[in-house]
């Protein structure tokens, strides 16, 4: 399955890119989902990053479907 | 349901986008305490460098939907008769605002907490993200204390 990533601030910077779409194997889960980033992005390895599932953090056993949106967060640094 | 109002706007917040504000409220007269918090760009020194902007960027869904939320939740935690938030996108220069909460009451002591509650929850939940720009355009990304 394909699945759609949004990757924010120092994430972005990391992947070099904003969005992207990723082929997965069905049912895998949000830990696989974020060796694959990292096994493809050395940089993130080092990053602190929350993922988050359709707009709420994801726990790391959650699985992925391709209807999901994706997005990788750094710590937040609004106001 | 209600329509979500704007939060983000684009650049900094003006001084006189705050004072349209105020004066907006005048012809609510039961309100009898303001409360506002502005945040500021600080033009902070790091590794010998100055600060000369931030470039905000956000999560804007996302963001959104948790400036409701927050809203909600205060609404419901404090009996305010309004409240406002403005947080800017892209750039906004050291010295310039970019957060606006404003909240208003029949009197004045729930401003104050509702006030608080309401930075601290923005400064946790909501996916926005800052970029410290110095001035020879290198960059490094703000963490919230």
């Amino acid at each position: 399955m394909e699945l759609k990533i949004l990757y924010f601030g120092m994430i972005a910077d990391a992947t070099g890119c904003k969005e992207e779409v990723i082929s997965l194997q069905p049912g895998c889960n949000t830990n696989q989902l974020e060796k694959i980033l990292k096994t493809k992005y050395q940089t993130l390895q080092n990053l602190s990053f929350k993922i988050v599932v359709d707009q709420e953090i994801a726990s790391s056993q959650s699985i992925l479907k391709a209807t999901n949106e994706i997005a990788l967060l750094p710590p937040f640094s609004g106001g | 349901m209600k329509k979500r109002k704007t939060v983000f706007i684009e650049g900094p917040i003006t001084p006189s986008f705050i004072a349209n504000s105020i004066e907006k409220h005048q012809t609510k007269t039961t309100i009898g305490a303001h409360n506002i918090f502005l945040g500021q760009v600080r033009a902070d020194e790091i590794q010998g460098k100055i600060v000369q902007a931030i470039d905000y960027s956000a999560y804007t869904e996302m963001a959104e939907n948790k400036f409701h939320e927050i809203r909600e939740k205060t609404f419901s935690n404090y009996d305010l008769t309004c409240m406002h938030i403005y947080h800017s996108l892209g750039t906004v220069k050291a010295g310039e605002i970019c957060l606006f909460v404003f909240v208003s009451a029949p009197h004045r002591k729930v401003t104050f907490e509702a006030l608080e509650f309401l930075v601290e929850e923005i400064k946790k939940e909501v996916p926005v993200f800052g970029k410290e720009i110095f001035e020879d355009q290198t960059h490094v990304w703000k963490v919230n204390k």
